[in-house]
C-alpha cells in the first residue's frame, strides 16, 4: 500500500487550544508519518518523549458531531486513567475517499500530564483502512478499551467487541429496544460496559445502604416487589435498575411504570447529545445531571410490612422507609456532580471482562420488557 | 426492631457485586476544637471536598465546639473562608457549599463545663430532627491531649456515648500525640477505654491516609515479584527518611514538649517501618493488618541504657543556616523555645528487627526539621552481587525507593550497559510517578481518613497495642536523651541533613545515607 501524505503544517483548533498537526492521505495511511507527527507535536510542546499510559482508549464515531460529543468526556476521564486517545471517525458516504490524521497533545483540566490524541477521519472507501491503522497505533501491553459512539449493533461493533478488552456503550442515549441487542452481545461474551449503568450507581448504592443499616437488616430476607417509576416513558436506565433488582431478588415481582414527564428538561438522548455545549464549559459549576424524559424518578420496593421509597429530588436522592417498627426512616444522598467524563472514568475502573451484575441486569431488563433478542449481524449503519 | 447478629446472617442481596462505593450511614460529626487550626486547615476543607464528591451521607451535620463565641452563621462564615483558602478544589462551588453549610452548627463552651455538653446534647437532638442524622455520632477531638480526659468524661456523663451494638453508633477520633511516653499512653488508653470500646476508637495518624503509604500495601501484596526478595536474603538494609525544610514555625511551645521522637518517630516513621517490614496479613481488614504491624513493633530490638542509645541513636538540633537560599534562624532563637533547650529536632537511628525475615538487616531511620528539602521516602537497598562479571565496583546494588512525599512514586535503580562501549555498566533509574500515572489529584489524607471513620473502617487507624508497642521502643531512648545529665543534641546547620555523626552511624557499617 502506498500512501501519499500532504502535511498541512501546524495549526490549532482554537486560539487557546492545543497545538495540532495534521496530514491528509489520499490512498492508505502512512503510519510512519502519523508517528512522526506525534513525535513532532511532543517536541514542539516541550514534552518528554515517553509518557505513562495505562490503556488505549479508542473511540469509534460515524460523524464529526458524534466525536465532538464524546471528546471532552474522553479527555477528562483520561485525567484519572492516562490513556492513548485514538478516535476514528468513519463517514463512508462522504466523498472523496481520503483519511485525515490530526495529532495533538492535550492536557486535561486538573491533570499533571499530557495525553496523545490522534484523530483519524476517513471518508468514502478509505474507511476500510481505519482498522489496520488503529492496530498499528495502539500502545503495546496495555488494555484496549473501545468507546462506541454509534448504535450498539452491527458487524463492526461485534468485531470491536471481539478484539477489545472492554467495549463501552451508552444505552441511555438509545431507544429502549437497544437493551435487547446488548443482551445478545453479552450472551456471546462481549465485554460490554455501559455509561447508563454507571448512571444508576447512586440508586443502587442507596438501596443497598438502606439494607445495611443495622435496624433495617431484618428486612433483607423479606424483599418482595419493586416498582421503578420514570419521568414520562421509561428509558434504558429505568429498565436496567428494574432488571438489576429483579436479578438480585429473583422472587420479587418487578415492574416499570411511566410517570409524569413534567419535570423533564428533554429526552435523555437530546440532553446528552448537547453534552459538549453544556458540559464543555469547564468553568461552569458541576451540578447533578438534569432530569430527562425516561429517567428514573422513583424506586420503591417492599419487604412487608416495610416499604422503601427512593425518590430523586433535584440533585439529591431521598430515601424513606415506612412500616418499619422503628418508625419512619429518612436517608439522603447527594447525587454526584455531572462533571465531564465522570461516568466514563467509573466504567474505566474495570478494564477487562464482563461485569456479571450488569449482565444479569440486562438479561432481566430484556425479559421484563419482553424485548426480542436482537437482530442478526449486519453492516453498521449508524 | 433492634439490630441482632442474626440479621447479619442474611446477605444483603442488593450489595452483592455492587461497584458503587458504600456511603456512610447518616451521622452528626462533632468537632471539639471547632474554631481551631486543624478544623480550619484540614477537617472542614476535607469534609467539604467529600461533600463535593458526593461521598458524605445526605443526612449529615457538623457541630463545632470551642470556647470562642460564634453564632451558627458566624461559624459558617468562618468555615467558608477556611474552605476557600485550604480546600484542594478551588474555587468554592457555592451551590455545594450552601448545601454543606446548611448542616453546620456551633456550640460555644468550655470543655470542662458539663453545661457545654448539655447544650451540645440539645443541639445534637435538634440536628437529629432537622438533618435526619439518626443519633449516630462521630466525635473528633481536635484539641490538645490534655483536654481528652475531661471531654471524654463529660461526653459519658451527658449520656452521649452509646455502647457498641446498642442503638446508634458512637465513634471517637483522637489526634496524636497518643500520650507523652509509654506510661501516659497507657493511662490515656485506659481512660479512653473506660468510656468507649476499642472498636469505637479511631486514633488518627494522617500519614496512613496518604495514597502512597496505602500504595505500599498494594505494591508489596498486589505484585508477585517483590515479596520473594523482600527479606534478609536479598535486602542489605533499609533507609527511611522523613525530613522537611520547615522549622518549628509558630509551634515552639508544642515542640519543646514533643521533640522529633514524639512528633515523628513514635507515629509516622514507625508506621512506615511497619508497612515496609510486616508479613502479609491474612486478610485486608482492620485487625489482620494491625496484627501484623504490631508483630513488627514487638520484634524491634529495644535499646537499653545510655551506651546502647549512644551507639545507635544520634540526636541533633538545628542552628542558623540557609534553606532554599534564604537565611533562617536556629532552633534556640525560635519563639517559645527555652534558653539552653535540649529538645532534639533531628534524630537518626539504627533499628533492628528480630524476625526470620529481617534478622541482621538494619533499618536506618532519620527525621528532622530544617533539612535541605522536604522528603519522605523508604529506600530498600538490595545486596551486592555475589560476583561481578564486569569488574570490581562496576555495578551498584539495586535500590528500590518508595517516595511518600513530595513527587510520590517508586524508583528502581538497576544496571544497564552504556551504549557503544564494551560491557560497561551504569546505574539507571526506572521511575514511576504516581501523579503522572494517575493524573487526577489525590484526595487529601484527611479526606480518606474521615471517610473511613464515618464508615467505621479502622484499618488505617492505630490500635491500642500498636501505640503502646511503638512507645516501648521510643521510651528507653527518651529516658536517656532527656536525662538531666544527657549531653545536648548535636548542632547542625539548617539546610543540611543533620549532624555529621548521623553519617558515621552508617559509615561504621560501610554504608552511607541516600541523598533524597
Amino acid at each position: 500500500m502506498t500512501a501519499a501524505g500532504a502535511g498541512t503544517g501546524p495549526r490549532t483548533n482554537a486560539p487557546d487550544g492545543p497545538l495540532e498537526l495534521a496530514a491528509r492521505f489520499e490512498k492508505g495511511i502512512d503510519l510512519a508519518k502519523v508517528r512522526a507527527l506525534v513525535a513532532e507535536v511532543r517536541e514542539k510542546g516541550g514534552l518528554p518523549a515517553e509518557e505513562v499510559t495505562t490503556l488505549n482508549l479508542v473511540s469509534i464515531h460515524f460523524s464529526q458531531g458524534g466525536y465532538e460529543r464524546n471528546r471532552a468526556s474522553m479527555e477528562a476521564a483520561s485525567a484519572l486513567h492516562p490513556a492513548r486517545l485514538i478516535s476514528l471517525i468513519a463517514e463512508p458516504k462522504k466523498e472523496p475517499a481520503a483519511v485525515v490524521a490530526r495529532v495533538a497533545m492535550v492536557r486535561p483540566r486538573g491533570s499533571a500530564h499530557a495525553l496523545e490524541r490522534i484523530v483519524l477521519t476517513a471518508t468514502g472507501a478509505a474507511v476500510r483502512y481505519l482498522e489496520s491503522a488503529v492496530t498499528g497505533l495502539l500502545a503495546p501491553e496495555v488494555p484496549l478499551v473501545v468507546l462506541w459512539g454509534g448504535r450498539p449493533e452491527g458487524a463492526l461493533l461485534e468485531h470491536a467487541a471481539d478484539s477489545a478488552d472492554r467495549l463501552i456503550i451508552d444505552s441511555g442515549t438509545r431507544p429502549l429496544a437497544t437493551l435487547g441487542t446488548v443482551a445478545r452481545l453479552l450472551r456471546r461474551g462481549a465485554p460490554v460496559g455501559d455509561l447508563a449503568w454507571a448512571r444508576i450507581f447512586p440508586w443502587q448504592a442507596l438501596a443497598a445502604d438502606l439494607l445495611d443499616l443495622p435496624n433495617l437488616r431484618e428486612h433483607r430476607a423479606h424483599l418482595q416487589g419493586a416498582r421503578v417509576t420514570t419521568v414520562g416513558a421509561p428509558g434504558p436506565e429505568a429498565a436496567l435498575l428494574a432488571g438489576w433488582f429483579a436479578s438480585r431478588v429473583p422472587k420479587a415481582k418487578v415492574e416499570i411504570v411511566a410517570g409524569h414527564a413534567g419535570a423533564a428538561v428533554a429526552t435523555a438522548a437530546e440532553a446528552r447529545a448537547s453534552e459538549p455545549a453544556k458540559r464543555g464549559d469547564e468553568a461552569a459549576l458541576p451540578r447533578s445531571e438534569p432530569v430527562c424524559e425516561g429517567d428514573v424518578q422513583e424506586l420503591r420496593f417492599e419487604a412487608p410490612p416495610a416499604v422503601f421509597t427512593l425518590r430523586r429530588d433535584k440533585g439529591i436522592l431521598v430515601a424513606q422507609v415506612d412500616g418499619d417498627d422503628d418508625g419512619a426512616v429518612l436517608h439522603r444522598v447527594r447525587l454526584p456532580p455531572d462533571a465531564p467524563g465522570r461516568l466514563l472514568a467509573l466504567e474505566l475502573k474495570l478494564l477487562a471482562g464482563q461485569d456479571e451484575i450488569y449482565v444479569a441486569a440486562v438479561e432481566q431488563a430484556a425479559r421484563l420488557l419482553a424485548l426480542p433478542a436482537g437482530t442478526a449481524a449486519h453492516p453498521e449503519r449508524p | 426492631m433492634p439490630y441482632t447478629q442474626e440479621d447479619d446472617e442474611v446477605q444483603n442481596p442488593l450489595r452483592v457485586g455492587l461497584r458503587a462505593e458504600t456511603s456512610p450511614e447518616p451521622c452528626a460529626m462533632v468537632v471539639f476544637g471547632g474554631s481551631g487550626d486543624l478544623a480550619h486547615r484540614k477537617l472542614l476543607p476535607a469534609l467539604y471536598n467529600l461533600a463535593l464528591g458526593a461521598h458524605l451521607p445526605g443526612a449529615f451535620a457538623v457541630v463545632g465546639v470551642s470556647k470562642s463565641e460564634y453564632t451558627d452563621q458566624e461559624f459558617r462564615a468562618e468555615m467558608r473562608e477556611a474552605v476557600g483558602k485550604f480546600s484542594r478544589i478551588k474555587p468554592v462551588q457555592e451551590e455545594a457549599w450552601a448545601d454543606f453549610a446548611a448542616g453546620l452548627r456551633y456550640c460555644a463552651g468550655s470543655f470542662d463545663d458539663p453545661g457545654t455538653f448539655e447544650k451540645l446534647k440539645a443541639v445534637l437532638d435538634e440536628v437529629d430532627q432537622t438533618r435526619a442524622t439518626r443519633g449516630n455520632r462521630l466525635f473528633y477531638l481536635a484539641t490538645p491531649p490534655s483536654t481528652f480526659p475531661v471531654i471524654l468524661k463529660n461526653l459519658k456523663t451527658a449520656g452521649l456515648i452509646n455502647k457498641v451494638g446498642e442503638g446508634p453508633f458512637t465513634r471517637v477520633v483522637i489526634e496524636k500525640p497518643f500520650g507523652h511516653d509509654l506510661h501516659s499512653a497507657r493511662a490515656l488508653n485506659t481512660l479512653v477505654l473506660e468510656v468507649c470500646d476499642e472498636r469505637q476508637v479511631f486514633r488518627i495518624d494522617h500519614y496512613l491516609g496518604k495514597e502512597t503509604v496505602q500504595n505500599l500495601l498494594v505494591f508489596r501484596f498486589g505484585n508477585s515479584i517483590f515479596e520473594p526478595i523482600w527479606n534478609r536474603k536479598y535486602v542489605s538494609h533499609v533507609q527511611i527518611t522523613a525530613g522537611e525544610e520547615l522549622g518549628i514555625e509558630q509551634r515552639g511551645r508544642y515542640y519543646e514538649e514533643a521533640g522529633i521522637l514524639r512528633d515523628m518517630i513514635q507515629n509516622h516513621v514507625l508506621q512506615l517501618l511497619c508497612l515496609t517490614a510486616m508479613e502479609p496479613p491474612v486478610a485486608f481488614d482492620a485487625d489482620a493488618v494491625r496484627d501484623e504491624k504490631v508483630k513488627v513493633l514487638r520484634a524491634l530490638v529495644l535499646m537499653q541504657g545510655p551506651e546502647e542509645v549512644s551507639e545507635r541513636v544520634v540526636v541533633g538540633q538545628y542552628r542558623a543556616g540557609s534553606v532554599f537560599g534564604v537565611d533562617v534562624a536556629g532552633y534556640p532563637e525560635e519563639k517559645d523555645v527555652a534558653a539552653g533547650s535540649k529538645t532534639p529536632t533531628f534524630v537518626a537511628m539504627k533499628l533492628l528487627i528480630n524476625s526470620w525475615r529481617w534478622d541482621g538487616v538494619p533499618f536506618y531511620v532519620r527525621s528532622g526539621k530544617r533539612m535541605p528539602k522536604r522528603a519522605t521516602e523508604i529506600a530498600i537497598h538490595f545486596s551486592e552481587l555475589p560476583h561481578s562479571l564486569f569488574g570490581s565496583g562496576a555495578t551498584q546494588p539495586n535500590v528500590l525507593v518508595i517516595r511518600v512525599q513530595p513527587e510520590e512514586g517508586i524508583t528502581l535503580r538497576f544496571s544497564a550497559k552504556v551504549p557503544g562501549e564494551r560491557y560497561r555498566p551504569r546505574s539507571v533509574s526506572m521511575d514511576f510517578r504516581y501523579g503522572t500515572a494517575f493524573g487526577a489529584s489525590s484526595p487529601e489524607a484527611y479526606e480518606r481518613l474521615l471517610l473511613d471513620a464515618l464508615r467505621g473502617d479502622q484499618t488505617l487507624f492505630t490500635r491500642k497495642d500498636e501505640v503502646e508497642a511503638a512507645w516501648r521502643l521510643v521510651d528507653p531512648i527518651l529516658r536517656v536523651i532527656e536525662a538531666p545529665e544527657a549531653p545536648a543534641p548535636l548542632p547542625y546547620a539548617a539546610g543540611t541533613w543533620g549532624p555529621p555523626k548521623a553519617d558515621q552511624l552508617l559509615a561504621r557499617d560501610g554504608r552511607q545515607w541516600r541523598r533524597p
